[in-house]
């Protein structure tokens, strides 16, 4: 209860200094109170895209601004009963679209793990990841399309989980792209992460797209507890374009690990390469459907004068958005776009079948959705960075950006093929590498061996 | 004119009419397509927006769940229609922006539908249609979402939106370009609904939207046009008409190769058709897989299961009726197997067939009479209009008289103990006192009891031969030529109240005077 109290005292503080809440729930401290819950007293941090009736969900659009949600999605609904309390919602990029945390009607969130100048905090879940970073929150959710858990907590030195696709509800998660959207948790370790899974991990009616209960079982009885893992790394994902200063650090990891006796294999995914065009083909393309529902007519915004310009309906209205949503719903509409889907749209969705198949060959564990062999001999788990650099200063990225909207895309590089396939991801601190994250992989489905992993990853550095 | 062009579809072969069909059918689940809400487009129109739940309004984070009941519906009409069912189909996007399109989307099946390649046949002896028979190939079924309505008020410049029909499941149905000539396409419509209501998957009423009809036509393979807007029968066929006299008049002036060159949308004002849009503002549907809703994967134990439930289709009991034993007539056979109009009416034609059916197999092994026609005309012809007279519903009637009694009284009629005309005075006593009562006078009427009662035996009733004997006998015992000259030519209509006198008279009052009457004026030939 102390802890609680006092991370709720120093939120208004860290809030005004990183910009880390769209809005903040006033009578938390009033909430807080003997329990023993399994979350019970623990302060943790919604991204506002996920709806909650007590405090408004914008996804730091104008054109949500004010949106009141008449229900709660399911993961908040189950948070509540374990006991946590919630301190606000989190600033993002505009429905989850950017990897800088810099797209947001309520202005950048900054990063609390480098004080010293205005740095960006990663996208989309900035704000999940700088209250993690800031102590203000023990937990926050976050949600993962192609990084948005890991970027943001690699770029602020904490722990991010992108859950396997399907396991975490979605219902009342604000849809930016159905096919890859995850919940994700953030935290400072691997432990609290595993305990608020535990929590959101089940099966839920109300997502079309929840993992069935028997698919869960079917997972739990192929779990082997490992005391050493075979660890692959992915040829594709050691870019020669990371700094000689990471790479080192990387290196003196993966000593420890073998010290400890786990196996380091090489290993080859070509189809990773395909990933960035197969993710800005689709992503896009769900996202301008998905976003078309916000006319203003039944809640939200809408424009006061005009409904119409140029013939076409709710234009005005939609302006409102902010420039990179806009920049991607022009370009998902293009994808989509009858001249264009075939060739692109259909292509991209049989590169992204060809990557899990990949995938599928170098695991032991088996995918439980796709029905292809798993590799007797293949490895536990993929280790590889989740980012290419350290966070840029503010002024960096926004310049970069500037120059051109791709330069921020290719971020994602790490990020997006774990994405493409559903696979559950973990992002860690290097040790001794501010704003840099190890990120770990698992096969499909194999969330707590993938956490498990993480925790010995995180230890062995300690060590 | 409209009686022009008809003229003309027959008289003008040379320009040949080529015509398919889109029909979107409200399916009449109990919940909606996508949403636990109810399904009840229509009667909640006095409470706007009533049956809503998150999903039909498009609330930030909420997700569809398929309705499975649609499916089953979808399943059962593809069936019916001898289409191919799709063991794997998918739910697909369609966008555009309407106020009452709250998704900014439809969710339709546009790569994948649940259905293809089927047909509905017509026949000359059913249908009317000149053909003897005509198949109409169907080319796909594609379950989707029902938009809101918008109510334009132009007072005050408003739009008002109801969103009760958002979301409710449709059936579209698309047919090959099969139509010739406008008797097929309305021969069609009226099949088609009739199949929807006896499946029981739709009210199939035009009238209401729940079936809406779209004409794609075409004259001489000159560029397509698209009819819409066509409320009910008449305004299809008069469409079609109207348009291809339109079109004909183009290709005799020169000028189609101008005025028919591209795709054109038209709708029905009623006299005339006028253009809606034209290709250069066709919308790019921008049609994408949906994301989140699961592939839709049928076991073929599931199909064939709904098959072997289907009931006997309309087309397979018409020419089970009109064959041995039943020998009914085209028009007595739809009325058992033609539903008219899903409002308002007392019996269904399916309770009516069972009855029928029933009553007539009971009839059969009580007098071992094989193909009587009494059952038919007694239910069909008797029954059928003292329902509609008295206004009771047919499964009232049917707890007042089970088929097996009324086979009891068909026989009584057959075995000649009750003649016709009492048989009717005694049907309709019986069913007017159970109306009377509310119909809450359950007891099984004794026939044999009531006519003694009321004294209908044939021995003590004088039958028609008899009352022309009757009357033949009075004007002998007269002898006045004069007078019966008088009667006839109409100088002395009162003289006929003498003759009547007499022949009560003579046969102690057991004869209806009025059918005396009848029988005078026959006997004599009086016209007045």
């Amino acid at each position: 209860m102390k802890r609680a109290l006092e991370r709720l005292r120093q939120l208004p503080r860290a809030n005004e200094r990183f910009n880390i809440f769209n809005s903040v729930n006033l009578s938390a401290a009033q909430q807080v109170m003997p329990s023993e819950k399994p979350l019970g007293n623990l302060v943790v941090g919604i991204k506002d895209n996920i709806v909650t009736k007590k405090l408004p969900t914008t996804c730091s659009s104008g054109v949500l601004a004010g949106y009141m949600s008449p229900y709660d999605a399911t993961v908040v609904e189950l948070l509540d009963e374990a006991g946590a309390v919630t301190a606000g919602k989190t600033n993002m990029d505009e429905f989850g679209m950017g990897s800088g945390g810099i797209h947001s009607f309520f202005g950048p969130t900054l990063n609390p793990a480098f004080p010293e100048r205005p740095t960006v905090a990663g996208g989309s879940s900035s704000g999940s990841a700088a209250a993690v970073a800031a102590g203000v929150v023990d937990f926050a959710l976050g949600t993962d399309t192609g990084g948005s858990v890991r970027m943001p907590a690699a770029y602020t030195s904490t722990v991010g989980f992108k859950p396997s696709y399907g396991r975490v509800s979605r219902h009342g998660v604000i849809a930016y792209a159905q096919s890859l959207d995850t919940v994700g948790i953030g935290a400072r370790d691997v432990g609290l992460v595993r305990r608020v899974f535990e929590v959101l991990d089940r099966h839920d009616p109300k997502d079309p797209t929840s993992l069935p209960d028997e698919l869960r079982q079917q997972a739990a009885a192929l779990r082997r507890e490992k005391k050493h893992l075979k660890i692959g790394i992915p040829a594709e994902l050691l870019h020669g374009s990371v700094a000689a200063e990471i790479r080192e650090r990387l290196l003196v990891v993966l000593d420890k690990l073998q010290a400890q006796g786990h196996e380091l294999y090489p290993v080859s995914v070509p189809a990773v390469k395909n990933s960035l065009l197969v993710y800005y083909m689709l992503a896009p393309a769900e996202a301008a459907s998905n976003l078309a529902r916000y006319d203003g007519i039944r809640y939200g915004c809408r424009d006061e004068d005009l409904d119409m310009s140029d013939e076409v309906l709710f234009a005005p209205t939609r302006g409102k958005f902010g420039k990179e949503v806009k920049n991607r719903i022009v370009l998902g509409n293009y994808n989509l776009c009858s001249g264009a889907f075939k060739n692109n749209y259909m292509k991209a969705q049989k590169l992204r079948v060809e990557l899990i198949n990949q995938f599928d060959s170098i695991f032991a564990f088996e995918n439980i959705c796709t029905g292809n062999k798993p590799n007797p001999a293949g490895v536990d788990v993929l280790l590889s960075l989740t980012c290419m650099a350290p966070p840029p200063s503010l002024e960096a990225f926004t310049s970069k950006e500037n120059k051109s909207p791709v330069n921020s895309y290719i971020n994602d590089v790490f990020t997006v093929p774990m994405s493409l396939a559903g696979l559950p991801c973990i992002s860690v601190p290097l040790a001794g590498m501010k704003g840099v994250g190890i990120q770990l992989t698992a096969q499909f489905a194999d969330d707590y061996g993938l956490l498990d992993a993480a925790e010995d990853v995180m230890q062995e550095q300690l060590n | 004119s409209t009686r022009g062009a008809a003229e003309v579809l027959h008289a003008a072969p040379k320009y040949a009419l080529r015509c398919g069909l889109e029909i979107h059918t409200q399916l009449n689940t109990r919940n909606k397509l996508f949403s636990l809400s109810t399904n009840d487009p229509f009667q909640a129109a006095a409470t706007p927006n009533y049956h809503t739940s998150f999903f039909d309004i498009s609330l930030p984070g909420t997700q569809p769940r398929l309705n499975y009941e649609a499916v089953l519906y979808a399943i059962k009409l593809s069936l019916a229609l001898d289409c191919r069912v799709n063991l794997k189909s998918q739910f697909d996007r369609k966008h555009y922006f309407y106020g009452d399109q709250p998704l900014g989307y439809q969710i339709t099946q546009h790569y994948n539908p649940i259905a293809k390649d089927g047909k509905l046949c017509l026949y000359g002896a059913y249908d009317n249609i000149p053909e003897d028979e005509k198949t109409i190939g169907i080319i796909q079924l594609q379950l989707e979402q029902d938009t809101g309505r918008s109510l334009y008020k132009d007072t005050d410049g408003m739009t008002l939106i109801d969103l009760n029909r958002s979301n409710v499941p449709l059936v579209e149905m698309v047919t090959q370009p099969d139509f010739t000539d406008v008797k097929q396409v309305r021969a069609f419509v009226k099949k088609y609904q009739n199949l929807v209501r006896h499946l029981n998957i739709s009210t199939g009423d035009l009238e209401t939207g729940a079936m809406r009809v779209d004409v794609n036509m075409s004259v001489n393979g000159h560029a397509r046009v698209e009819l819409k807007n066509l409320p009910n029968t008449s305004s299809i066929t008069n469409a079609i008409r109207y348009e291809y006299q339109r079109q004909v008049d183009i290709i005799r002036s020169g000028q189609a190769d101008k005025m028919l060159k591209d795709v054109e949308t038209r709708g029905w004002t009623g006299s005339a058709t006028i253009k809606l849009r034209s290709k250069e503002s066709t919308i790019d549907y921008r049609y994408m897989p949906d994301p989140e809703i699961p592939v839709l994967l049928l076991e073929p134990e599931v199909v064939h299961r709904v098959a072997t439930a289907l009931p006997e289709l309309p087309d397979q009991t018409l020419r089970k009726l009109m064959a041995e034993p039943y020998n009914l007539s085209l028009k007595d056979a739809k009325i058992l197997t033609t539903n008219s109009n899903s409002h308002g009416n007392f019996y269904t034609h399916h309770d009516l067939r069972n009855y029928f059916m029933k009553t007539f197999q009971l009839f059969t092994a009580k007098t071992g009479a094989s193909n009587s026609k009494l059952p038919a005309n007694w239910i069909i012809h008797e029954l059928l209009g003292i329902i509609n007279k008295l206004e009771i519903p047919l499964p009232k009637i049917l707890q007042l008289l089970p088929a097996s009694h009324f086979a009891e009284f068909l026989a009584l009629i057959h075995d000649n103990e009750l003649s016709k005309s009492s048989a009717k005075l005694l049907l309709f006593h019986i069913i007017n006192d159970f109306k009377e009562s509310h119909c809450s006078n359950l007891a099984l009427p004794d026939f044999r009891l009531l006519i003694e009662q009321y004294n209908l035996n044939p021995l003590n009733e004088v039958e028609e031969h008899a009352l022309t004997e009757l009357c033949q006998y009075v004007l002998r015992e007269l002898n006045d030529d004069a007078l019966v000259a008088d009667l006839v030519s109409g100088k002395k209509k009162n003289a006929l109240k003498f003759l009547l006198g007499k022949g009560m008279r003579l046969s102690q009052g057991k004869v209806d005077p009025a059918l005396l009457e009848g029988a005078f004026k026959s006997v004599l030939g009086i016209k007045w």
